[in-house]
């Protein structure tokens, strides 16, 4: 029996960030809201509301496409998309079906494949149900939250593959600033088409579509679970039904979704009452230029100073790049201290989370870089300023202030060690150490440092103690 | 084009209407009716005439990303649906 190869386009729903809704003045953020609380008589459908295209959409919508190198379409249309559901009042959905706001273009994975894009429009949101035995309850507030629907060409060929996709989408969808990103409340959905082919053959295979993941493991094991299931399906010479597919994270399975009988049947139609987009290039041109730095912008930056892995765990936190390249601004060599830093300290620290919102300034993280490359603190007594540079209160003394405050500065001043080493050295308590030392006990170095330092409270820089009593001990 | 009984029905399940034997008759005719009036424009050639979609020739008509405050409160809005339960609406559990 031959090989299959698999291929497996995706198509990702992001909630973009705006204010309001994408067709009517209301609150667009619900997150902790009560059910029904943002909700305009536009979103219930009530007979003569008419849409309001919220200009702040578009923008973002210009961004998302840059952002995957995507041609911008000056001219764009939305379209009605009808099915009757009752997580829609109005009986269909406002798209763009025929003529999209965002062209072909690419996304770059971190392993330098490319994955092309077909396109990306614009649409609203659906409001959500929440299934009871006999009934659903109804809430509206997600009812047309901006949602631009991404559509990848069947590119990827491994579960792998999907999973660095979608996070690599998820990562430029943040950067560009588009959405917040929140996957666990459904910010990014992915719904997964795979096929198998045996290998070498001219056409693809049936495809089944896995619909609604929200996490990257989820598509992972989701596309894995399908690979395997339809190379059994044909491995027994049976057909792969096309199909669409629910996936249970608890149960490590896709299973039919239940689908009504009747073919989809959307009767699209133009949207009479939206006026179609024509985007001057200037206007397009002057909105993609605020695209901020992308991650393929930071590995160039970074990629010759920062340990790659290092680098990508930071490029997963959009904050923590924008300040590096901040404090490389101001001084030369210090981001690769403070990656590591970020890395190995922030990201361990159980209130991260919180830490990541409120991040010190740059001028402070650089004097710390600063403080510690001069060696007047030790790598523990950064960690430790660092750590309080979170801490609002302490942070307003600024970096200086507070490694004294906290008696962390060390001495490197050579005259005034001496003075301390010559002071440790007259006591008689220390006259066998150096003897022994002398007599070539290597060992008894070490007590003679940590005499020194407890004579400076610890201020010494062990290293150049370390060097200093050589010197005299010769 | 003559509209089949079938395709009502199709229509009517797409858009979750039960109609009654007596409405199937009736909105059937009305249909046809319809169609056969705009069949009218069948005899004109279209080739080469670009695809009406609007006809105010407006173009990038959008508004601020402004919260403004609503006037219909949320129980208003509640309240015109047949049933609520906990501030949502309630509907027969559908597929």
């Amino acid at each position: 029996m031959g090989k299959y190869i698999a291929t497996i386009g995706i198509e990702c729903h992001v909630q973009l960030c705006t204010k309001t809704k994408l067709f009517s003045e209301v609150d667009n953020d619900a997150r902790s809201k009560e059910p029904n609380s943002c909700v305009s008589p536009v979103d219930y459908a009530l007979p003569g509301m008419l849409p309001r295209l919220n200009g702040e959409a578009v923008r973002l919508a210009i961004l998302a496409g840059r952002a995957m190198n995507c041609e911008i379409n000056a001219c764009s249309r939305f379209d009605r998309k009808h099915y009757f559901y009752p997580d829609s009042p109005k009986g269909y959905q406002i798209t763009q079906f025929y003529h999209q706001i965002i062209g072909a273009g690419y996304v770059e994975l971190p392993s330098g494949t490319r994955i092309r894009i077909e396109h990306a429009h614009l649409e609203g949101d659906a409001g959500k149900l929440t299934h009871f035995g006999a009934y659903s309850l109804v809430d509206l507030n997600r009812v047309d939250t901006p949602l631009i629907e991404i559509v990848s060409m069947p590119d990827i060929h491994s579960a792998k593959e999907a999973h660095d996709y979608c996070k690599e989408l998820w990562r430029l969808m943040c950067y560009a600033g588009v959405t917040y990103g929140d996957l666990y409340n459904g910010n990014m959905r992915f719904d997964v088409n795979t096929s198998l082919a045996p290998e070498g053959a001219s056409e693809l295979g049936t495809r089944t579509e896995v619909k609604n993941l929200n996490s990257f493991r989820s598509v992972e094991r989701a596309v894995e679970y399908e690979i395997k299931r339809q190379t059994k399906v044909l491995e027994a010479g049976e057909k792969v039904i096309q199909q669409t597919l629910g996936w249970s994270d608890a149960t490590g399975k896709t299973t039919p979704q239940r689908s009504k009988e009747v073919a989809a049947d959307y009767r699209y139609m133009p949207e009479p009452d939206l006026p179609p987009l024509n985007l001057s290039s200037e206007y397009i041109e002057a909105e993609s230029a605020k695209l901020p730095l992308m991650p393929k912008d930071y590995r160039e930056k970074f990629g010759e100073i920062i340990a790659g892995d290092t680098l990508e765990i930071l490029l997963d936190y959009p904050s923590l790049m924008e300040k590096l390249a901040e404090v490389a601004l101001l001084g030369h060599g210090v981001a690769p201290l403070l990656a590591n830093l970020f890395a190995s300290v922030l990201l361990a620290e159980e209130k991260s989370a919180e830490y990541l919102n409120d991040l010190p300034s740059a001028e402070d993280l650089a004097a710390l870089a600063e403080m510690n490359e001069k060696k007047e603190l030790s790598s523990t007594a950064t960690k430790e300023v660092f750590l309080r540079l979170f801490d609002p209160q302490m942070r307003e003394r600024g970096t200086k202030q507070i490694a004294k405050e906290l008696g962390l500065i060390q001495e490197n001043d050579l005259g005034a060690l001496e003075v301390i080493v010559d002071a440790v050295l007259a006591k008689p308590e220390t006259a066998k150490a150096q003897e022994d030392f002398r007599a070539g006990s290597e060992k008894v170095l070490g007590f003679l440092v940590g005499q020194v330092m407890k004579e400076s409270r610890g201020k010494a820089n062990p290293s150049a103690v370390q060097e200093i009593l050589r010197k005299k001990l010769s | 084009m003559e509209i089949k009984r079938e395709e009502i029905l199709h229509l009517a399940e797409l858009s979750n209407f039960s109609l009654s034997e007596q409405e199937v008759e009736s909105l059937g005719k009305d249909l046809q009716g319809i169609l056969s009036y705009i069949s009218q424009l069948d005899e004109l050639d279209t080739s080469g005439v670009e695809p009406t979609y609007q006809v105010f020739e407006m173009e990038n008509v959008w508004r601020a990303d402004k919260v403004l405050p609503q006037e219909a409160a949320r129980e208003e809005l509640l309240a015109l649906s047949k049933e609520t339960e906990d501030n949502q609406i309630k509907v027969p559990k559908v597929l």
